[in-house]
């Protein structure tokens, strides 16, 4: 058929057209989540999500607010969210919105969310399912769903990592609800001091040890299930690494004088920790299984408190060869050692960021300690948590290097605080047990 | 002429516009995928409503999670465990000397004249009581890292035990334990306190 020019113009306008808006289209469109949240923005808007009531069936009715509080409550805690409250809530979950029926997302988007949480619960005498949704109320699309089974006491862990699958699908990054801090603080009106645990939401404390003399640094094992801590129950400061959950106990480190553990080697192989022989304290290394020794760092000073990088390569330690306590970073089976604090006064306690080449430690400024943070080669010091009138020390990073637990100290008074990592946000963990500290953040669960 | 229905026309518009919607919105669908951050859970796709692929997934938690150790008490044979918690009640109670404490200055295991002098004190008793034994402690004020403070304790205890045994006393006396600034002398928050702190302590065996 002959082409009027008229006609080929249209043809090829149209296409010229289509291609320009195609062109368009496709660059730059990342390909990110939907609702993707930037953890790093400085004013990062919170994602306005909502949970539902649950669907319960059968079980105790209390369980359809009570779960999505449990949910709510630990994403309070990451300061991403807006929650919506449940009274603005106009849809009721039932059954069937997770065999099919789709939610009205009008509603939810009407009322502000862009996000939506629900749930169906079954729990049968020793049985619990929870099966859990997240939605993209704008787009009207299911993110991620999940279905749990386990004992009741199981609940409230089943939650957190639904949490968890949530905080991930939204910023890349698991979320770290359902870890738990171990620390050292005083039994009542004991001498001694214990070793304890809690979740990092602070509820479930718990006593480990009861033997009534001094408990002191626990360090967890990478896999979560080990910790490792000096007591003193036969009289003198030995390593001991107790199983968490069935309390199986046997001695690390049969050599030498006062020794306290650092941290594990990422393969779980080894236990870092600083032994004094002679009243000289050097950094060695430990096989967990068998118990042969290697010495990782020595000399005249005394070296302590040694934090593996996450890749197990390189150590931060503390030494005083130089004077005063600094923090050093050292390639394991290379010579040689860095110095990373500012050389003046005191620097203790490092604790490397699981999540970036960053070091925590405790740091003397303006005649009190504060907690700081600076770049595995020494440099980016930044303050990151200080009291005017107490002491804030022992840092110690969350699996997702996005927080801190520390001691807070003033004249006789100790709590536990949880800082953000910028130092933006923090809240108090544990309170009123005394003289609490060397608090280690567990594995990601 | 006559005129046909402009299907080309028509498909690519609505192609087009597909692509308009689809890629120019801010925000893009994802596909849910297996089971993202959950390391070693296997999931199992379903179709689900709308065309939207959904992933329900069986997972149940590996441990007693979060089980209190209420009710299951750390394996201990009972003597043991009385033997052990004797021991540490002992532990952190402090023992009285019939021995002055060698003090020292802040973070230093250096003995001064008035610690040499105790020593001397303590030398002279072990050299009229060769069967004596002495347990040296070496302690720390409440300032600073824990860790740091245990190793700086065992310092001062060792500086303490060469001095008497460069006094003559056997070394086979004598043994040294630090317990850093677990074990203040003085519960004070201030220069007096922290100085009685910084210490060596004799206790006779």
């Amino acid at each position: 058929m002959k082409r009027s020019p008229a006609h080929i113009f249209r043809q090829a306008s149209t296409a010229a057209a289509g291609a320009f808006l195609l062109a368009l289209c496709l660059f730059p469109s990342p390909a990110f989540p939907v609702l993707y949240i930037d953890i790093n923005a400085p004013d990062a808007k919170r994602m306005p999500i909502a949970v539902a009531d649950f669907a319960v069936d059968p079980g105790d009715p209390s369980l359809s607010r009570g779960i999505p509080k449990i949910l709510s409550d630990d994403l309070a805690l990451t300061d991403l969210f807006e929650l919506i409250p449940p009274t603005a809530h106009m849809e009721t979950v039932a059954a069937a919105h997770f065999s099919g029926k789709p939610l009205s997302f009008p509603g939810w988007k009407m009322i502000g969310a862009e996000a939506v949480v629900i749930g169906n619960v079954s729990a049968r005498g020793d049985r619990l399912s929870v099966e859990m949704r997240l939605y993209d109320a704008t787009q009207g699309t299911l993110l991620v769903g999940k279905r749990y089974t386990g004992t009741p006491t199981q609940l409230r862990s089943i939650v957190h990592r639904f949490a968890n699958e949530i905080v991930y699908t939204f910023t890349g990054v698991r979320g770290v609800f359902g870890t738990e801090i171990a620390f050292s603080a005083r039994s009542g009106k004991s001498t001694g001091k214990e070793i304890y645990i809690v979740g990092m939401d602070g509820q479930d404390l718990r006593k480990v040890t009861d033997n009534r003399s001094f408990n002191l640094f626990p360090r967890w094992s990478p896999d979560g299930q080990w910790l490792a801590y000096t007591s003193y129950r036969a009289g003198a400061p030995n390593i001991y690494l107790r199983n968490v959950s069935t309390g199986a106990e046997k001695e690390v480190v049969r050599f030498g004088g006062s020794k306290a553990p650092g941290g594990f080697s990422p393969d779980g192989v080894w236990l870092y920790a600083g032994v004094s022989e002679a009243g000289n304290s050097d950094i060695y290394r430990v096989r967990v299984v068998g118990g042969a020794e290697e010495k990782v760092v020595e000399g005249w000073g005394l070296e302590v408190s040694p934090s593996p990088s996450p890749d197990g390569r390189r150590i931060a330690f503390v030494s005083d060869r130089g004077g005063s306590p600094q923090v050093y970073v050292k390639t394991i089976g290379v010579a040689g050692e860095t110095r990373i604090s500012n050389g003046t006064g005191y620097a203790t306690s490092p604790s490397w960021s699981p999540a970036e080449d960053r070091i925590a430690y405790t740091a003397r400024s303006g005649g009190r300690f504060i907690v700081a943070t600076v770049a595995s080669d020494g440099t980016g010091t930044r303050e990151i948590a200080s009291a005017p009138d107490g002491d804030c020390e022992d840092p110690s990073f969350s699996p997702d290097g996005r927080s801190l637990v520390y001691t807070y100290r003033k004249s006789g008074y100790s709590a536990l605080k949880i800082i953000s990592s910028d130092g933006r946000r923090q809240r108090t963990l544990v309170s009123g047990l005394g003289d609490a500290g060397s608090p280690a953040w567990s594995p990601g669960r | 002429m006559k005129r046909s229905f402009p299907w080309k026309r028509a498909a690519l518009a609505l192609f087009v516009s597909a692509l308009v919607v689809a890629g120019c919105a801010k925000k893009q669908t994802v596909k849910s995928e297996g089971a993202p951050g959950a390391p070693g859970v296997a999931s199992a796709p379903a179709p689900g409503a709308g065309g939207v692929t959904e992933t329900p997934v069986q997972e149940t938690p590996s441990s007693p999670v979060a089980a209190s150790p209420a009710g299951s008490p750390p394996a201990e044979p009972t003597v043991l465990a009385a033997k052990a918690a004797e021991a540490g009640v002992a532990v952190t109670e402090e023992k009285p000397s019939r021995f002055e404490d060698v003090r020292f200055d802040f973070d230093k295991a250096v003995l001064r004249d008035d610690g040499r002098k105790a020593c001397q004190v303590v030398a002279g008793y072990l050299g009229k009581n060769p069967r004596a034994k002495l347990l040296i402690e070496g302690h720390c004020d409440e300032r600073g890292t824990a860790e740091y403070n245990l190793a700086l304790g065992e310092r001062r205890a060792t500086a303490v035990m060469t001095y008497l045994v460069s006094l003559g006393v056997p070394k086979a006396a004598l043994s040294a334990v630090s317990f850093g600034k677990e074990k203040p002398l003085d519960p004070g928050h201030d220069e007096g306190a922290w100085a009685k702190n910084r210490r060596a302590h004799f206790i006779l065996k």
